[in-house]
């Protein structure tokens, strides 16, 4: 026994079958014990390549291809990539249509967020607030389903407007909806806020700082939980958040528990700005005509819209036929799944998976 | 009431039933012997697979869902039907598995999780064999559940199975020292290591001279160390879902599988069932039968186990080994303080 | 700053090396000299009036007769955006990374590598990730790629 110990570091593969790697993410990890050394993330496992089917199919066919590019928040993503072809055709979306479609994604970014609450939870060990958080995310879906017929994929944003009206009953619904969604948010600051157990797995855990931010791209709740004041829809507003009373909360410690307040101080402001909408909403046409073969002018457009994880991104170079000549698409996964290696150095298993969750990471985005 | 005592029952069965069979010798004994161990072995399965019902049902109400609803009256018999599909599965076992090791990890830990069932009183007289060192004992058996778990660990040949069977190894080794400790404290008073005489010492007020009424911090200390002992949430990090996918159990599957999971609902029922003999009076009570008293406490601190899972998150790896070296350790020790002061100035006033 | 302010900004401080390209879009847009690429990056990140330090975006484009690599960048503090661009020859498609000026590139200069054949020179590990390990087809996003197992997309009426 005269001899020195032996060690050595062991590698580990987390994913690509893997409870919390919220999708097909495969994580190579180093290991001394319990603590990371070095984590280098493989993606690549859900890659369908959408950038290059856009490049066969017309632009109102494209918008079902982008339900896929971020399932969580589809809305979004039909809204983004609707955005930016407008931006390209210079079409005026009728007033009506505005609205929903604030409204759509406004209670699509709650239905997120509640997911990436619940899912942190999860994580972390508390199953309670999982089955809490999708009990809420399950009468947003009903009235998502009430609105176009579908609970995951919506294809309901187009181009030039929205692609019907809401029924008549949508309203007292989703009144009676935002009525108690405050009530239960207070619930879940109840059961996890004041959580010792919560605190202390995420206070100080994955820091992000400022700096880092910038040189990683890092945007969304994330950004603003490391006391960066950038919300697209207030500071670069597109659509008609102008016209809408919100605050962009921002918090200042970048750990994992920022991250988590941030995202329940916005679900009550996006709550906010769904109550103004529907008090707002004119009557109207939900769609200006659009021929499906339309022909957009040459030009290239980038535009963002500010999606729950972050900066969603469209760039889109049009050689004035009727498909799109090139379509990238952004997404803020893609930079939070960068930067996880920088900021779970030294951690341990534990931590990565609670900055895993707590970054809202959701690999389709990242693959496309 | 003295009529629905069971342990008469039991005397009168082994007078007038096994003795003029099988005699009182050497060959009787040891009939009886097994009769006893497979009745408690039968007895324990059944809480048990009460035991998963139960936590599914109390899990279903914490969440605001049902839980099984569909097979019995609400879903009584899905553990029945669970088990029946567990024991049809095929048996895997991992190409590169050490067989041997494999095999004997969930058997050793079955074997302990049943062998803490010989000391404990299940009512008045009602006790397998009356150990001079039951509590001891105890402590001892449950401990080898721990080796279980890395020779689980290791014998999968299975890298996420080895971090959670060295996690239990670490994370047992601590808490059994608070454990031990709070423990101490009912022995101290009693003078006795035997079950029986520490339940007996808290027969006065009417059943009611509970230890947790002159040691609440030893007995909050014990219920934080036998949940770490019982690998529940928020201690549950040797099969953390999230972090170790299954941690020691993830190469099991079938009846392996079954025996790991029912030794963890036995290890919770026996935690609760010490935590009910040593703290909270054993089968003391008035009115009802002492049996009826041991199941009503040992249920309801189970209960208390249910509900701390699913209320809490997970701890860290290393909170886990700062909370109980650094808070429960030092609180253990001013427990046996406080209780020496007690025995030693208060009680002889 | 306002677009023509950007505009008139970066020809003073650039003259010469940018040319603008006309757009009606808010956003300027330049087109840069690919030796140029680097120095132009660090100019925008590190001056006090620019502040380009978050790269939004990063694309390769084949446009037919030239590849083209699309820097879409942004200011948080200053909350102005900036665009350009580099056109490469189709043949030796190479350009400086700007991974030491935006971490951020690092991937996105993998994937236009992997996608498009577009050489980062200088990048420390220019390897597969979204295309499978064995992957042995070219370039699928360029315009004159054909796979071995694709089915052309069938022509709409």
């Amino acid at each position: 026994m005269a001899n020195k110990l032996h060690l050595e570091t062991m590698q580990i593969n987390m994913g690509p079958h893997h409870p919390s790697t919220h999708g097909v993410c495969r994580l190579i990890l180093t290991i001394d014990g319990e603590n990371i050394v070095e984590c280098v993330p493989d993606i690549g496992f859900l890659h369908r390549s959408i950038e290059k089917i856009c490049e066969n199919r017309t632009y109102a066919q494209c918008i079902p291809m982008m339900d896929r590019f971020e399932y969580v928040t589809s809305m979004m993503c039909n809204w983004g990539f609707a955005l930016a072809t407008e931006k390209l055709t210079d079409l005026v979306v009728p007033e009506r249509a505005e609205y929903l479609r604030v409204i759509m994604g406004e209670l699509n970014r709650i239905a997120s967020h509640l997911l990436c609450i619940g899912v942190t939870g999860l994580d972390l060990g508390a199953l309670t607030p999982f089955l809490y958080t999708f009990r809420e995310r399950e009468d947003i879906l009903d009235l998502f389903e009430m609105t176009c017929g579908q609970r995951l994929t919506y294809n309901y944003i187009r181009i030039g407007g929205v692609s019907r009206d809401i029924p008549p009953e949508f309203f007292p619904k989703c009144k009676e909806f935002l009525d108690k969604f405050g009530e239960k948010c207070d619930d879940y600051e109840k059961v996890l806020t004041e959580n010792p157990i919560w605190i202390a797995r995420n206070r100080n855990v994955g820091v992000i700082t400022e700096q880092m931010v910038y040189d990683y791209a890092v945007s969304g709740p994330s950004a603003r939980a490391s006391g960066v004041n950038f919300d697209i829809r207030k500071h670069d507003p597109y659509s008609i958040y102008d016209r809408f009373d919100f605050k962009v909360p921002v918090f200042y410690g970048g750990d994992c528990y920022d991250r988590y307040r941030a995202r329940m101080a916005e679900m009550r402001q996006s709550a906010s700005i769904v109550r103004q909408a529907l008090d707002q909403m004119p009557e109207g046409d939900v769609r200006c005509k659009v021929s499906p073969k339309f022909k957009p002018k040459v030009g290239e457009v980038y535009s963002r819209v500010e999606n729950s994880r972050g900066e969603m991104g469209f760039h889109i170079i049009s050689d004035g036929t009727v498909k799109p000549f090139r379509v990238r698409a952004r997404g803020g996964s893609y930079n939070h799944l960068l930067v996880t290696p920088e900021i779970v150095r030294g951690l341990k298993i534990a931590d990565l998976v609670a900055i895993f969750a707590s970054l809202d990471i959701i690999m389709p985005e990242i693959d496309r | 009431m003295e009529i629905l005592e069971l342990a008469w029952i039991f005397e009168w069965l082994n007078e007038n039933l096994l003795v003029p069979i099988v005699g009182d010798g050497e060959f009787g004994i040891l009939v009886r012997n097994l009769i006893l161990a497979c009745s408690v072995f039968g007895l324990l399965s059944l809480i048990a697979l009460c035991l998963v019902w139960w936590e599914r049902k109390v899990s279903a109400h914490i969440q605001q869902r049902f839980g099984p609803m569909m097979t019995g009256w609400h879903g009584i018999l899905q553990t029945v039907a669970d088990a029946v599909k567990l024991i049809q599965k095929e048996d895997i076992v991992p190409a590169l598995a050490d067989r041997k090791v494999f095999f004997w990890a969930p058997v050793i830990c079955f074997v302990c999780a049943f062998a803490a069932y010989i000391v404990i009183p299940f009512g008045d007289g009602l006790i397998v064999s009356d150990l001079n060192v039951g509590i001891l004992y105890i402590i001892a058996i449950t401990t080898f559940t721990i080796i279980s778990l890395m020779m689980a660990g290791w014998g999968s040949n299975n890298k996420y199975a080895l971090l959670g069977g060295m996690r239990s190894a670490a994370q047992a080794v601590s808490y059994e020292v608070p454990m031990a400790l709070s423990i101490l404290g009912v022995v101290m008073v009693t003078g006795s290591m035997s079950m029986q005489e520490i339940v007996k010492a808290q027969s006065a007020w009417y059943g009611f001279h509970w230890n947790i009424f002159f040691q609440p911090l030893g007995f909050v200390i014990y219920v934080i160390a036998a949940t770490a002992e019982a690998n529940r949430t928020p201690f549950d990090l040797p099969e953390a879902e999230q972090e170790l996918v299954a941690g020691f159990n993830i190469e099991y599957s079938g009846m392996k599988f079954a025996m790991f999971f029912l030794a963890e609902f036995v290890n919770m029922f026996t935690v609760s069932a010490i935590a009910t003999t040593v703290f909270l009076g054993g089968w003391n009570g008035p009115w009802l039968p002492s049996w009826f008293w041991f199941l009503i406490k040992t249920l309801g601190m189970v209960f208390l186990f249910m509900v701390f899972r699913w209320t809490y998150p997970r701890l860290r790896v290393d909170q886990l080994m700062e909370f109980a070296w650094k808070v429960l350790l030092p609180l253990a020790f001013l427990n046996i303080l406080w209780v020496g002061l007690y025995e030693e100035v208060f009680s002889k006033w | 700053m306002t677009k023509e302010e950007l505009i008139s900004y970066i020809q003073e401080n650039f003259s010469g090396k940018v040319e603008l390209i006309e757009n009606d879009m808010p956003e300027p847009y330049f087109l840069i000299e690919p030796k140029a690429i680097v120095a132009f990056s660090r100019f925008i990140h590190d001056d006090n009036k620019l502040i380009m330090h978050f790269l939004m975006n990063l694309s390769g484009v084949d446009t037919k007769e030239n590849m083209e690599v699309v820097y879409n960048v942004c200011s948080y503090r200053l909350k102005h955006r900036l665009f350009f661009k580099t056109v490469l020859p189709h043949e030796k498609a190479e350009v400086d990374t700007v991974k030491e000026i935006w971490a951020v590139a690092d991937w996105h200069e993998r994937e236009a590598w992997e996608l498009f054949g577009i050489n980062f020179n200088g990048h420390p590990n220019l390897t597969r990730f979204l295309l499978p390990d064995d992957w042995d087809q070219g370039h699928p996003l360029r315009k004159d790629w054909v796979g071995r197992d694709v089915i052309p997309f069938p022509e709409g009426k």
